[in-house]
């Protein structure tokens, strides 16, 4: 099954950004498939490594949608418009491509009715496309925090460090140990492994395996994907 | 008098006066009716016109009136959609209802529900009621095969007669230009207002109107004391 919502996770500064660009790019230049691209990293690197213009963040939605609830008494489906029209107001479009990022989390107290409504509008919209990546913060805090409820297919992104395959090993079990209904609903786990950005010997280069991975599980050496059910642990690979 | 009156009357003598100009025509409801209804999305490249982009001028208005309209009619300020000639236009689109509707900000929100749910094939609809906003984006194959803006105003008299005490329905659009839109900011503030203070009342529960920011309109608009009494009536029963 072609997965609908890609989440590239792992450690920070292994090449996630890297590889959710490349996908970008492989997408624009595909022209075969409407896709939202949402930057959920506070850091923001997609939009620079895509060249996208600064916008209007979903963070800046919501300080938005807050302030509107402080100015004036709004009912829920009045607000659930309004941050639709936020919302698509924010997207950055190139062709077929639409951009959302996450932004800088901005403390204005607590609002959960705003923020549920917000996460239902990014599904609902994400639910228009043909499919969805998200380039998601380092770590395992968005994956423990159950933002990406909606995701089908989670992507691993590893270095050969300990550390790296520590923290993808971590987010698996923790995409297993979560209870069905707040597991991320996954039919598959994939990983790329291995950092040879340049003249690798028998490996492939980031750029070619991206080209490659066509939104379908590859079977090449450096990428693996796993049924989440069987998906095997993340290993060091002994030298 | 009805909550409404007021900047009703002053929409109506504005699309008078354009009529009486001829700025304006009638669109023939039962020629646009059966345009298939579909959620959406549009993006940019598949765009033939952009109306109300938020960088352009943009107004959303409903309003109802006490007093029985003839007909229900569709009027279109400006050219419609394949005449527009251009990607992007200033667009206003305002709802007139007739009927009775005691129930204030209730009443309102069913209206209101049952105008900016509408959907049409081809056509994107995002709403900012709380800012009187609308922004519309209509793909290139509805516009070749013939969607007008007949067909949306044929669509919200539909949704509008489901809904209970509606008796008639004036749908206006205006696209000739920001001009006409700056026009019509002196009435659309007043239904703000209007609509402002009937959503306090409802959802606050609180009565007491020293230091409201709606004391002013409350005092103008009688229909508007009329709810507040009943609602505190409720209550203290």
């Amino acid at each position: 099954l072609t997965p609908r919502v890609i989440a590239v996770c792992g450690k920070g500064g292994v090449g996630k950004t890297t590889v959710s660009a490349i996908t970008s790019h492989e997408l624009f230049r595909r022209k075969d498939r409407r896709a939202l691209i949402i930057d959920a990293d506070p850091a923001g690197g997609l939009q620079m490594a895509l060249h996208f213009p600064e916008g209007t963040s979903i963070n800046q939605v919501r300080v938005e949608t807050i302030n509107e609830i402080k100015k004036k008494n709004r009912d829920k489906k009045d607000l659930a418009r309004g941050i639709d029209y936020m919302l698509a107001r924010a997207l950055i479009e190139k062709g077929h491509l639409a951009f959302l990022s996450l932004g800088r989390p901005e403390e204005v107290g607590c609002y959960c009715s705003v923020n549920t409504l917000l996460q239902e509008a990014i599904e609902e919209l994400s639910g228009k496309f043909d499919l969805t990546l998200i380039d998601a913060e380092a770590g395992i805090e968005q994956v423990n925090r159950n933002v990406m409820k909606a995701v089908d297919y989670l992507l691993l992104v590893a270095d050969t460090s300990a550390k790296a395959v520590k923290v993808a090993e971590t987010i698996r079990r923790l995409h297993l140990r979560a209870p069905e209904k707040e597991r991320p609903d996954c039919s598959s786990i994939g990983l790329i492994r291995g950092r040879r950005l340049r003249g690798s010997k028998g490996g492939r280069t980031l750029t070619s395996l991206a080209g490659s991975l066509r939104m379908r599980p590859s079977e090449s050496s450096t990428a693996k994907t796993f049924p989440s059910s069987t998906c095997p642990p993340v290993r060091r690979r002994k030298r | 008098m009805g909550l409404f009156d007021g900047p009703v009357r002053e929409i109506e003598n504005f699309v008078a006066g354009k009529c009486e100009s001829a700025g304006c025509r009638k669109l023939p409801i039962r020629h646009y009716r059966g345009w298939p209804s579909q959620d959406n999305l549009i993006l940019e490249e598949e765009t033939a016109i952009e109306l109300g982009n938020p960088k352009e001028g943009s107004l959303a208005l409903l309003a109802w009136a006490e007093e029985k309209f003839e007909e229900d009619s569709v009027v279109l300020i400006g050219p419609d959609l394949a005449e527009i000639g251009k990607r992007t236009a200033p667009f206003a689109q305002i709802v007139l209802v007739s009927g009775s509707f005691d129930e204030g900000y209730h009443c309102f929100c069913e209206l209101r529900d049952a105008v900016y749910d509408a959907r049409l094939k081809g056509m994107m609809f995002r709403v900012m009621p709380s800012r009187q906003m609308i922004w519309t984006r209509i793909n290139q194959e509805a516009l070749d095969h013939g969607l007008s803006l007949g067909h949306l105003g044929s669509a919200l008299i539909e949704a509008l007669s489901e809904v209970p005490n509606v008796s008639g329905v004036r749908v206006v659009f205006v696209t000739s230009g920001e001009h006409d839109l700056t026009k019509l900011s002196a009435p659309a503030a007043r239904i703000e207002r209007i609509v402002g203070a009937m959503m306090k009342m409802t959802e606050e529960m609180r009565y007491d109107c020293d230091g409201c920011e709606y004391r002013d309109v409350c005092s103008e608009v009688a229909e508007l004391k009329k709810i507040r009494n009943r609602l505190k009536e409720e209550k203290e029963t």
